[in-house]
């Protein structure tokens, strides 16, 4: 096992920039993922890592060796690849076999290995089979296995659990974590889904146009997301952004949104509303951080019902405030027609603000130590 | 209401034996006088062929005609395959050569097609459209187009009257359409596979024989086959090329055979006849991956 760390990393393909600058220091026994949208940037640098593109610029290291220039076989990494990619004309006993051969295991040592490794993940009833038949869920697991055979110093993982099924993604989110405890392995694992990046990482990255937005574990991703892509990113239903400037009247902090309505801030808010570049800010609230009430009152936010959507335990209401929706969630039982008037107050100590020019959270004193722009080497905090 | 006269149990069975609808359409009938046209303007010149090889020279000259020849006689296929005999040997001879010239080709084809395809479907590379098109544009031409500045190429370099000329004359007619077709085999199948080998411990050449080759045997095995009848079959280049007599290939062979034999038809039938022998068996053999690499041309992952 090892640490991962890439620095200064840049990746062009002909002239569009896929990785732009990165750099990241993954821990030795560390579950990191990298999330994001597609084109993000997140596979190329997985694949950088891995050696499977060239680099444009920077220097990749795994452990103390600088694995810049080697060849992938060189790197001792095992990756599982989002459509598993198993050898075709292979048995799933060749399948796991194939990385001992290619580093000429004795055929006892082989044997020994893919039967323990097929047992571990139950499927050594299928030894004999060939990939195109089994089910997506049994090859996802041969695949698994092929990286789990040897003991390399990282894993990698492209979206391995995003062509299966909802039910069997659960399942193995749990099972993967699990692996990664036993194994107490490096893992990189790249995803789009946050809720995978949130239930299983140690560290996320999130990355967005080749740069990684912040580097953290998942409770700081979602609870002080670094600038408003990373805020609206992650969490489902997304934050609700409500923009306005920033007026002081008698002593007092408010924010006079675009739509009309004025919301006072906290202290602590208006400290931080007070570092705004051009004096406008970007409120972001959460769906849970919403308040709603049915009489109007000084200080909270007119809007109107657009539609109400009963989950079950919690209930989402869509509600349009000006010419936008925002969504809220409240409890189960909360029920109202389309267009009756609602008023929101907010969690003031849950709410985030952000800086409209540079979308940037700001601070009590100004500084954003998480964003890139603050750090050039990213730790996890 | 229809349905609920009868029982559940009842409609299920009925359901079950219900057979999808079947009408012959008159396009239908079409497309099968088609075929059968076809069918008979290719099965007609074979089936002479091989009924006169079976007869005696005298029977195959008679008026009307005998399809099924009165008197079934082997000699001139004795006569042609027998060592002994002086046309036997002769036979024989061109035989081995044109055996000896498509085999040639048909290997350097596929050692060649096989590393250019993949080079031209994964590795980007400048010039790479460029170099593509101009393959294809070589088949544009028809064959007959290149004969004379290839001959003064051949005989500048010293290379008329060998089976080389021939090998790599046949090499530039079967490389473009096995090289494109070998294209777009690789192009099917995953990168992320090579990726996997890679990673798992192989070289980008070890991938490629482990893994990637393996998975296009169909489409080698057709290009194979393609490039061992154009061999086979070509005429005109052999007997422009070729001018000593013991290195005449089949097609040009069996032209001196009508010289010769000029009234010996049953001889010649049945020289014609041992001579699509081969490519039938080979194809016979080996169809099953030629229609899959030209239907399929793709791994399903």
């Amino acid at each position: 096992m090892a640490e991962v760390r890439l620095d200064s990393v840049i990746k062009y393909y002909d002239n569009v920039l896929a990785v732009d600058d990165v750099s990241l220091t993954m821990k030795d026994g560390d579950f990191v993922a990298l999330l994001g949208p597609s084109g993000c940037g997140k596979t190329t640098t997985l694949n950088l890592i891995a050696g499977l593109i060239e680099i444009s610029d920077g220097e990749i290291w795994i452990g103390d060796r600088d694995v810049t220039d080697l060849d992938p076989k060189d790197r001792d990494i095992a990756m599982v690849f989002q459509n598993y990619a198993l050898y075709p004309t292979k048995t799933v006993y060749g399948n796991l076999a194939f990385p001992l051969q290619m580093r000429k295991a004795s055929k006892d040592q082989i044997d020994e290995r893919v039967r323990r490794t097929a047992e571990m993940l139950s499927i050594s009833h299928l030894l004999e089979r060939r990939p195109r038949e089994l089910s997506g869920g049994q090859q996802q697991r041969v695949a698994l296995g092929r990286a789990l055979v040897r003991d390399p110093r990282v894993f990698l993982m492209d979206e391995p659990l995003s062509n299966l099924d909802a039910k069997l993604r659960v399942q193995m989110r749990a099972e993967l974590k699990r692996f990664h405890q036993d194994l107490n392995a490096t893992m990189i694992y790249v995803t789009h889904d946050q809720l995978e990046a949130m239930t299983m990482a140690d560290n996320i990255a999130v990355m967005s146009d080749g740069r990684v937005q912040q580097y953290g574990p998942p409770e700081e991703i979602f609870y002080d997301p670094a600038n408003l892509f990373v805020a609206g990113f992650i969490g489902s239903p997304a934050m609700n952004f409500l923009y306005g400037e920033v007026v002081v009247e008698g002593g007092v902090t408010s924010v006079k949104g675009d739509e009309g309505w004025e919301y006072p801030l906290t202290p602590e808010n208006a400290q931080k509303a007070s570092h705004a570049t051009n004096g406008r800010i970007i409120i972001g609230a959460r769906p849970a951080n919403f308040i709603l009430s049915r009489e109007e009152a000084p200080g909270l936010i007119p809007g109107s019902i657009y539609t109400v959507e009963p989950t079950g335990d919690s209930t989402f209401v869509h509600i349009t405030i000006g010419e936008q929706i925002f969504v809220a969630i409240t409890d189960p039982f909360f029920r109202a027609d389309p267009d009756d008037p609602i008023w929101i107050d907010l969690e003031d100590e849950r709410i985030h603000v952000f800086d409209e020019g540079t979308e940037e959270v700001l601070r009590v004193d100004g500084l954003n130590s998480q964003s890139q722009h603050g750090r050039r080497t990213l730790q996890p905090a | 209401m229809a349905a609920t006269a009868l029982s559940r149990e009842e409609r299920l069975e009925r359901a079950r034996r219900r057979k999808p609808k079947r009408q012959i359409r008159s396009t239908d009938v079409l497309a099968w006088i088609t075929l059968a046209l076809l069918l008979l303007f290719s099965l007609v010149p074979m089936a002479w062929m091989l009924s006169t090889s079976l007869k005696t020279q005298f029977a195959a000259l008679q008026l009307p005609p005998e399809w099924i020849p009165s008197n079934i006689t082997f000699e001139h296929y004795v006569r042609l395959l027998s060592p002994q005999s002086e046309v036997g040997q002769e036979f024989l001879r061109y035989f081995w050569n044109s055996i000896f010239v498509s085999s040639m080709t048909t290997l350097a084809a596929v050692a060649i097609a096989v590393p250019a395809g993949y080079a031209f479907s994964k590795f980007r590379f400048p010039g790479r459209q460029g170099f593509f098109i101009a393959v294809l544009i070589r088949n544009m031409f028809p064959a007959i187009v290149f004969l004379i500045p290839l001959f003064i190429m051949m005989r500048a370099v010293g290379l008329i009257d060998t089976h080389l000329a021939l090998i790599i004359t046949y090499l530039t007619f079967g490389l473009p359409l096995a090289i494109w077709l070998l294209k777009g085999f690789y192009d099917n199948i995953p990168t992320e596979l090579e990726y996997a080998a890679r990673i798992d411990g192989a070289s980008r050449f070890q991938a490629f024989i482990r893994i990637i080759m393996p998975l296009s045997s169909p489409g080698i095995i057709a290009t194979a086959i393609y490039a061992f009848i154009i061999a086979w079959n070509e005429y005109v280049y052999a007997l422009t090329f070729l001018t000593s007599r013991e290195l005449l290939t089949l097609p040009v062979g069996l032209q001196r055979f009508f010289d010769e034999y000029v009234t010996n038809w049953p001889g010649l039938m049945a020289a014609s006849f041992v001579m699509s022998i081969p490519v039938v068996i080979i194809f016979l053999v080996l169809q099953k991956f030629f229609v899959q690499a030209l239907t399929e041309g793709a791994v399903k992952s």
